[in-house]
């Protein structure tokens, strides 16, 4: 089957995705997209297939159905390697860290600078230590030790290197899987701090999660997914943070925004 | 009060002085010892005649050791005397270091002492009798108090524990829990601790005191000689003093802000920060125990052959034991490389022997490779059947273990040994022109002198900058710098002392064969008796018997231990095992190819154990069906004790270097010192739970 984009300008253009696992059929036909330099909070209740489309968009899961366009351009994701390539950084709920290993190290995992004797490359530990330190300082992050081990850090301090990391990385889009789910109120804020501070980069960010009260703030457009299937896209100023939360909560679009999604999927 | 020294107050100075006074006696302490080792006064050891010239190990090493520490002290004194702030953090460590000294001293006398004593009450049952009549009341009154005193410790341990015991297992009577006496048991006071531990000290130094008093009373058993008295005696002047100097030097941290900064990493805290940072702190901690205690028990562990017999031993294994650890950090392990020892070295041997299938009998080094190749293929199995099938690698590698025995079993008819002598009269040689072992030698030089020029001007530049820095603010960061000179000059030194062994063997074997060929055994060349290959050892006054086992594998070993470690630490491919182990999905989402580092990594330990295969095979020309039988577990020992989780994403190369070293010591130390070897498993029983458990003692929180 051949896709065409839908939308024009958009960074990332998802287009009629399915993903079945066996027989259970997980996403069920969903159109997404991210416009340039854009945070789209995307919101459902647990199993909604939230992590299921962004796992698919990173290159973890293979689509069963469907086309992606990034830039413009249809392209096949395979490994997380090709999102990489392509100038996508995932933080993922569980698996971001390596707590074992240094800050620097896991700063740096993947893509280690490295300088050539003859034939050999070997890591360039003076640059990974101090270029950490650095880039995690820029987007507000403070550490006293990039040697010291991951492990002996808060959930707090171990989710913002994760994302200081990724916004260091990120060249196009940062995807933050539930970012905010085991935060205090602090770190939640200082983790929404980061988003912008990534969005004034120019990046995008997707923002995944359930919980509406942490992205209302800084989220452009709110996309909700239900079941596998969208249930629609709503821009910031035409909503409430109240509408939002029974979106998720019911699956029914409320009355006063149904006529404005048909004008919408009209045009 | 050293605040007050330190100002240059008139009235506070004695205290200041009586310390430098103190650090200035250890110096000449220390001296005296270099002096009276290095001149034949003060044997250690059996030497072979008190001339100077013929030190043993022991001694050289006591008498560079010596004068070292003899000049540090020199320096702090004089920095404590012209009222240095920073000679207080000096003076703090030097006196650690002579605590340990003074420690290590008396432990020398009491383990010898002690052991032989045990061993005495073990063979004599009518040794109490024998006591009260030869060495008098006094030796058999202290007999019996320091067994009353040990026996009641020992009592007393067992019944909290199994109280401890009784209440954890039986449901919480709520009557019961709230008594102060389940609370005692559950949970010792630490006053208790102390007393029992008081106790039981005093009844270890009674015990010694009849065992110093009856050993030498024994004929045939004399061997606490003179010296050892002496001995205590150097023991007590440095361990007493010291220790007192120490505790006062330590309270001095409430005095001032700037004094407590200088002092607030003691060298205990600074050893135990630094231990906690390496994965391999229990191996570390039990190699120089394990490495004093032997040294002290017996004479003989420290002769160049015993050292050279226990590196030999363990070479093969240790060679294994690195990819092993690769293996281990990527989070799966590997039973199966007894197996693919035994493959490997059937293979070899048939090569030459029987013939490959498609090159017929083929000369050792194509063998080799041969073999080397299948072991290539095992391990590529282990690894494709495990990122395929996702079963535990446990599985996996118990089926290919037992899969991989049948080849030798079947190939390799019952009982039968496949032997290369009994194929070919005479063993491989390879002729060698003289002028190959000349041009080694100049590469040789020529690396050497290279290196010594571009990195030895920089480095003492370094290591002299930190000297002088440290007069002014005492920051022991820049240690770092006089380390790392001390050790790229030790390299070099080691290089150097390689080179000189290559000239040797060329001046050897040229005034020997007279020609131009020189012939060299190809075993030899894979795993041969080093001093055999060169000439007459005799290195730098110390007597090497050239009958010495030092086998060509250990320095391949070693070599191979450096690879493996920078590749491990350094490379963008050592960062990726550790991740894959540590956390799996994380490596992934972070873009590594999880499946390709743990394919690597198996076929890593296949690859080198084919060449530890070649190595046993060439020291023993002759395989046997079950060759390699049961090294799996050695080396997965050798690894833990080395510090490497076997749940993964941590461990190290060098700590599997230790671990193998622990096992060899053990080996040949447990029957130097008298003890049964049949007792060798046991006593690695119990070292690889405490290593382990000393590791996650001092990593401390830090897992997670």
């Amino acid at each position: 089957m051949e896709y065409k984009q839908k939308n024009d300008n958009a960074l990332v253009d998802m287009i009629d995705i399915h993903k079945y696992f066996g027989s259970v059929q997980v996403l069920r036909g969903i159109d997404f997209h991210v416009d340039r330099q854009e945070i789209v909070g995307l919101l459902g209740d647990n199993g909604a297939g939230k992590s299921t489309l962004i796992k698919v968009l990173t290159g973890f899961h293979s689509l069963t159905r469907g086309q992606i366009f990034f830039d413009d351009q249809a392209v096949n994701i395979h490994s997380p390697h090709d999102a990489r390539e392509l100038g996508i950084e995932t933080v993922h709920q569980d698996l971001a860290l390596v707590p074992l290993m240094s800050i620097a190290r896991n700063f740096w995992l993947g893509q280690e600078p490295t300088y050539e004797v003859g034939p050999f490359r070997f890591l360039d530990k003076k640059m990974m230590a101090s270029e950490s330190i650095q880039a995690l300082a820029d987007v507000g992050i403070h550490i006293r030790d990039s040697e010291e081990t991951v492990g002996t850090m808060s959930g707090g301090e171990r989710q913002s290197i994760a994302i200081g990391r990724a916004v260091y990385f990120g060249k196009k889009l940062l995807i933050l899987d539930e970012p905010t789910s085991a935060l205090s109120v602090g770190e939640t804020q200082k983790v929404l701090d980061y988003t912008i501070a990534a969005k004034e980069k120019g990046m995008s960010v997707i923002f995944i999660t359930h919980n509406i009260r942490h992205v209302y703030e800084v989220a452009d457009r709110f996309t909700i997914i239900e079941r596998g299937h969208k249930l629609g896209d709503f821009y910031k100023s035409e909503v409430s943070e109240n509408e939002v939360a029974d979106m998720i909560v019911t699956g029914q679009i409320p009355e006063r925004l149904r006529l404005y999604e048909e004008e919408e999927g009209g045009d | 009060m050293m605040q007050a020294y330190f100002e240059g107050k008139r009235e506070a100075s004695n205290i200041g002085m009586l310390v430098a006074g103190l650090i200035f006696g250890f110096a000449i302490l220390g001296f005296l010892i270099a002096y009276g080792v290095a001149f034949g006064w003060v044997p250690l050891g059996e030497r072979i005649d008190i001339l100077r010239s013929d030190l043993n190990t022991i001694e050289t090493i006591v008498t560079v050791v010596s004068l070292i520490y003899s000049a540090c002290c020199l320096r702090t004194a004089y920095g404590l005397y012209s009222r240095e702030q920073a000679s207080l953090r000096w003076s703090q460590w030097m006196l650690f270091v002579t605590v340990m000294i003074g420690g290590a001293i008396l432990l020398s006398v009491a383990i010898p002492v002690g052991l032989k004593f045990s061993l005495l009450l073990g063979q004599h049952s009518d040794l109490r009798t024998v006591i009260a009549a030869d060495a008098g009341g006094l030796a058999s009154m202290a007999l019996s108090i320091g067994e009353a005193l040990i026996s009641i410790c020992l009592f007393v341990i067992a019944l909290v524990a199994l109280l401890a015991l009784l209440v954890f297992l039986i449901p919480p009577l709520e009557s019961l829990r709230d008594r102060p006496g389940t609370r005692l048991i559950v949970s010792p006071p630490r006053k208790f601790i102390q007393a029992i531990l008081a106790v039981l000290s005093v009844g270890v130094v009674c015990f010694l005191v009849a065992g110093a008093a009856v050993v030498p009373e024994f004929p045939g058993q004399t061997t606490i000689r003179d010296a050892e008295n002496h001995r205590l005696l150097a023991g007590l002047l440095f361990f007493l003093p010291a220790f007192f100097a120490y505790r006062v030097v330590r309270q001095v941290e409430e005095q001032s802000d700037e004094l407590r900064r200088a002092l607030a990493l003691t060298p205990g805290k600074y050893i135990r920060a630094n231990l906690a940072k390496s994965p391999s702190a229990g191996a570390i901690i039990g190699f120089i125990a394990i490495l004093m205690g032997f040294t002290m028990a017996t004479d003989l562990f420290l002769e160049p052959s015993s050292v050279a017999s226990f590196l030999s031993n363990v070479a093969t294994k240790g060679v294994i034991a690195i990819g092993v650890t690769y293996l281990m950090i990527s989070g799966e392990f590997d039973l199966s490389v007894g197996s693919i020892l035994g493959v490997t070295a059937l293979s070899f041997m048939n090569f030459m022997t029987h013939g490959a299938p498609v090159f017929g009998v083929v000369g050792p080094v194509s063998a080799a490779l041969l073999a080397i190749f299948i072991a290539f293929i095992l391990g590529a199995i282990n690894g494709v059947l495990l990122i395929s099938t996702r079963i535990p690698s446990f599985i996996v590698t118990l089926g290919t273990m037992l899969a991989f025995r049948a080849i030798t079993l079947v190939a390799i008819a019952g009982g039968r040994i496949l032997r290369y002598s009994d194929h070919h009269e005479s063993l491989p040689v390879i002729g060698i022109s003289n002028i190959v072992f000349l041009v080694l030698a100049v590469i040789g030089i020529g690396v050497v002198a290279f290196t010594a020029y571009r990195v030895l001007p920089a480095l003492y530049r370094g290591a002299s900058q930190a000297w002088s820095i440290r007069r002014d603010n005492g920051d022991f960061g820049t240690s770092g710098a006089i380390v790392r000179g001390a050790v790229f000059a030790l390299i070099l030194a080691i290089l150097l002392a390689i080179v000189i062994w290559l000239v040797a063997v060329l001046s050897y074997h040229g005034s020997a064969s007279g020609g131009q060929i020189v012939e060299v055994g190809y075993f030899d060349l894979f795993n041969g008796r080093v001093l055999q290959i060169g000439s007459e050892g005799d290195f730098f006054h110390m007597q090497i018997p050239r009958n010495a086992n030092v086998r060509l594998a250990i320095v391949w070993w070693f070599i191979f231990v450096a690879i493996f470690h920078v590749v491990l630490t350094s490379t963008s491919f050592g960062n990726s095992i550790f991740a894959t182990g540590g956390n799996e999905g994380a490596a992934r989402a972070q873009g590594v190819n999880v499946d390709r580092v743990k394919l690597q990594n198996f076929v890593i330990v296949a690859l080198l154990t084919g060449i530890a295969a070649i190595y046993e095979t060439a020291r023993n020309p002759g395989v046997d069906p079950l060759k390699g039988t049961g090294w799996e577990l050695e080396v997965i020992a050798m690894t833990v004790i080395g510090g490497a989780l076997l749940t993964g994403g941590y461990g190290s190369v060098v700590g599997s270097l230790l671990g193998a070293l622990i096992f060899g010591m053990l080996q040949t130390g447990l029957v130097l010192v008298g003890i049964e070897s049949r007792l060798f498993s046991g006593t690695i029983g119990v070292i690889i739970i405490a290593a382990v458990v000393l590791n996650t003692l001092v990593r401390g929180g830090q897992r997670n």
